[in-house]
């Protein structure tokens, strides 16, 4: 189910009273994994024995792992987890995008391949949790943890529903111990994770899908070729709708977490007020720009091994990221934007190494790196590299003479929403957002409580899932 | 591989150099190469036991304000507009149960018809399967293929929309996607839905935040048409699949006139070429010989439209190109209201759909037209006396239409 459902309201009402209940830890534990497993369920129930198959595996290969005491047989625990975990993965997720591939490839070659018609439906969150329960396993094979004592634990910080399906990917050692000891949310834990839980609702219902959608469908999946000021609108009104989408539900996944008595991690801190690409991805999908660094860039070489081999090890890492996001060209040629951005940066680090921007080159160097994410974004939202040339060439002002596609009223919201984001970004880069609430008037904070609350309960219509569900 | 992991690697830079500004607690971002530690949550000092007290009361006062607004507005808790959860829930009963009478076709034969007249006619209370700015053609293929449907199936027809096979196969396809897979989630929140819209007039699509900011817009840039020309709210929907036209349309000229003028924008009068019309009969007589085969029938009913809308539509498709060639072609019945003496002259606020009393009317003349026509509906014996147009337009405004 997702966040923005009245199904959800139902069940977290439930879930809250049954964790409140005078039982036992170890029932309340159960009741939580019962309640996720609902949670997942509510889908498409058979997936739920894909989870289980993950769950269930990696714990074994985990054990293995830290009973073996030759290197040869932790690798092969290892490699069993990786192996079956990617497999399940690459399955579901790439073996369409695989073999429609392989069909091109064939055509070329002078072979005709007509492949069969593809019926896979992919499992949501597949990526999300698969990322989770390989983590668990890397950790110990890098003996950075040890094992969960109980695998009611383990199977809890697999399952847990607030980061089940679109994270934060939530590593063992971050969770694993919150289940170990009793957690039960204070009063104030409750109202502050109901206040995250309303701003992460306002931001996914009202923003991303009331304002920002709408403008965004109009010129990406209309068949319009659009000018210089829809293809910038559109293109921006998708940077906000992808960050209000996903941002959104992070911050509704830590607020449900929180009413419960736990602590998810940080999965963003105001990126589009990042200086730079660096900055940026410490800023953007931290759990999952820190898994791919801790799993995938370091053990690549990271920058211990020279130039060559860390650009590499970058445009590698990025390929995968855009890969993991997607069995499509347009999600590798983002992927390879970041990578590329991530190159040039660290080269002209490397070439102006003593500077220090003033307060505005700085502000230039974040406006450029707003604008270049904006572009890297027109192929993430494309459907087709085709389709993402076009809204480039709008973009670059190259589709002269075309019927504007937009009515003002889309450019008008897209603009004030843009602007409140960023500027917000910016005045809060560099604190917390539990900063700038406690520093905020309380007469304030309820006002925009209220009209966070208020704008969610009148915007309602039909819930629209998650992008992120999708990846 | 353990021995590659430093703790000063971050993907593109050193971060032993980069120092975290004070304010700001550490993330994975901060912590390569490492096992994240349990994170941190810490709670802001605010009084949140008074503010969040306040925050309910407020929205509960803004949110009865807001329904009190919606409903001078005119919009009626109950009213569970054009969604295709429901239509999926209405779909999946000819799967459960035996369907003797099933509705298809767009907005027109949905508002213009009353069920509850037709089950006082012939005792049988059709499954309204009608979807608004859709074709029947999909829904009457998916009827064909589906063995368990062996009814009559009274297919509505704007040819506007039955003969598109593009723009008005849109929704049916994605209403038919949805009753064969809908998530179990899904359907709890309609449930959900349709329980808490009984006591709720604002929780209307129509009038959702954002459609009502965007409404705003009359044309205010050049070359592009704003959403205030859109379509605005056209039906009520009950959850049995009733539904009429918006009763505000039927008094509200303004409102009337605005919804007359987005259909004459979305009405295309070019013509039809031959090739299209020819491929929307050999489908259609498949269908029909389908539905046939398992004792079923196919009748195809026609309902009003104001003589300015059927203007466009005739230049669009004329009735011997598309009505007549279709009945000719399918071996099949048809009442087109051109024939249909007991409902001339009805009321169509809109050019397009019957206010409601005129709707009965037109039920009553149709369905009576239809039990001579079809052995598979009877008349019931007890079944009420004939209505005329005097039961649904003054007599004044009657005699001088």
């Amino acid at each position: 189910m997702i966040f923005n459902s009245l199904i959800f309201v139902v069940f977290f009402a439930i879930v809250l009273i049954l964790h409140a209940m005078p039982f036992p830890w170890r029932a309340k534990k159960i009741n939580l994994l019962i309640a996720s497993y609902i949670f997942y369920a509510a889908w498409n129930p058979p997936f739920v024995i894909l989870l289980w198959l993950s769950t269930v595996i990696d714990w074994f290969a985990a054990r293995g792992l830290a009973q073996a005491e030759q290197q040869w047989k932790r690798r092969a625990w290892m490699l069993l987890s990786v192996v079956v975990s990617l497999g399940l993965l690459c399955y579901f997720r790439y073996g369409h995008f695989l073999v429609e591939n392989f069909s091109h490839l064939a055509a070329l070659a002078g072979f005709k391949y007509t492949p069969p018609q593809s019926s896979i439906v992919l499992p949501v969150g597949i990526s999300f949790y698969t990322f989770a329960t390989m983590s668990y396993t890397l950790d110990i094979y890098l003996r950075r943890a040890t094992p969960a004592h109980s695998f009611l634990d383990y199977a809890l910080f697999v399952t847990f529903f607030p980061h089940l399906v679109a994270g934060p990917i939530m590593r063992p050692t971050e969770l694993v111990p919150q289940f170990e000891v009793p957690h039960k949310a204070t009063a104030d834990k409750l109202r502050f994770g109901l206040a995250l839980m309303t701003l992460g609702l306002f931001e996914k219902a009202v923003l991303a899908d009331g304002f920002l959608s709408p403008v965004v469908e109009k010129v990406y999946d209309g068949k319009a070729i659009p000018g210089f000021v829809d293809s910038w609108v559109a293109t921006l009104a998708f940077s906000g709708q992808i960050f209000c989408d996903f941002a959104g539900y992070s911050i509704t996944a830590i607020g449900a977490a929180l009413c419960l008595g736990f602590a998810l991690s940080d999965n963003f801190r105001f990126p589009y007020a990042a200086i730079g690409f660096t900055d940026f991805w410490r800023r953007w999908h931290i759990t999952l720009s820190a898994w791919l660094r801790d799993y995938v860039y370091i053990p690549l070489g990271g920058n211990r091994h020279g130039n060559v081999r860390t650009y590499f090890s970058l445009m590698a890492t990025m390929l995968i990221g855009g890969l993991w996001h997607g069995a499509s060209w347009t999600f590798v040629v983002w992927g390879g934007l970041h990578g590329l951005y991530l190159a040039v940066e660290r080269r002209l680090r490397k070439q102006f190494s003593g500077y220090q921007p003033g307060r505005a080159a700085a502000a230039g160097l974040g406006l450029l790196t707003f604008v270049l994410v904006n572009i890297a974004w027109v192929f993430f939202r494309a459907k087709t590299v085709h389709q993402a040339t076009l809204i480039l060439g709008g973009m670059f002002g190259r589709n002269a003479h075309v019927e504007p596609v937009l009515a003002a009223v889309y450019l008008l919201t897209t603009t004030v929403i843009i602007a409140g984001l960023v500027l917000a970004h910016c005045s809060m880069r560099n604190q917390t957002l539990e900063e700038a609430i406690a520093r905020a008037h309380p007469a304030a904070l309820t006002a925009l409580w209220t009209i966070m609350a208020f704008a969610v309960v009148i915007q309602h219509g039909e819930s629209n899932g998650f992008i992120y569900f999708q990846f | 591989m353990a021995s590659s992991i430093s703790s000063s690697e971050d993907i593109g830079r050193d971060t032993s150099r980069h120092a975290l500004p004070s304010g700001l607690r550490h993330t994975a971002a901060d912590r390569p190469g490492i096992a994240q530690p349990v994170p941190e949550r810490d709670i802001p000092d605010q009084p949140w036991r008074a503010m969040a007290l306040i925050v309910m009361v407020l929205v509960i006062v803004l949110a009865s304000l807001w329904e009190w607004k919606m409903r001078t507005l005119e919009l009626f808790p109950g009213d569970l507009g054009d969604n295709y959860d429901r239509w999926a829930e209405l779909r999946r009963q000819v799967d459960k149960r035996d369907v003797p009478v099933a509705i298809i076709g767009d907005s027109r034969i949905w508002f213009d018809t009353d069920l509850d007249r037709a089950a006082q006619l012939t005792g049988l209370r059709p499954l309204q399967l009608a979807i608004q700015g859709g074709s029947g053609l999909p829904i009457l293929e998916n009827l064909a293929d589906d063995p368990h449907f062996r009814g009559l199936t009274i297919v509505g027809m704007a040819e506007t929309a039955y003969f598109d096979t593009q723009f008005a196969a849109v929704r049916p396809h994605k209403a038919l996607e949805l009753s064969r897979w809908e998530s179990p989630s899904k359907r709890g929140s309609f449930l959900i839905q349709r329980v808490i819209s009984r006591g709720l007039a604002m929780l209307d699509d129509d009038y959702q935040l954002s459609t009502l900011v965007f409404r705003l817009d009359r044309d205010w840039r050049p070359g592009v048409q704003g959403p205030h020309d859109g379509p605005w709210k056209v039906q009520e929907t009950a959850a049995d699949g009733q539904a009429w036209i918006w009763r505000r349309l039927e008094h509200d000229q303004r409102m009337s006139e605005h919804t007359r003028n987005v259909w004459h924008q979305l009405f295309s009068p070019k013509p039809l070429d031959d090739k299209s019309i020819k491929a929307v009969l050999v489908r259609t007589k498949i269908a029909v010989d389908k539905i046939r085969a398992r004792g079923g029938d196919v009748v195809f009913v026609r309902p009003s439209s104001a003589p300015d809308l059927r203007a466009v539509e005739d230049k669009h498709l004329p009735r011997a190109k598309g009505w007549d060639a279709l009945l000719a072609y399918t071996y099949t019945n048809g009442i087109h209201i051109d024939d249909l003496p007991a409902a001339k002259n009805l009321t169509l606020p809109d050019s397009s759909h019957l206010t409601r009393a005129c709707a009965t009317v037109f039920t009553d003349a149709y369905i009576r037209s239809l039990a001579d026509r079809t052995p598979l509906l009877h008349l019931k014996p007890n079944a009420p006396p004939a209505l005329s147009t005097q039961n649904c337009v003054q007599p004044s405004v009657a005699s001088l239409n």
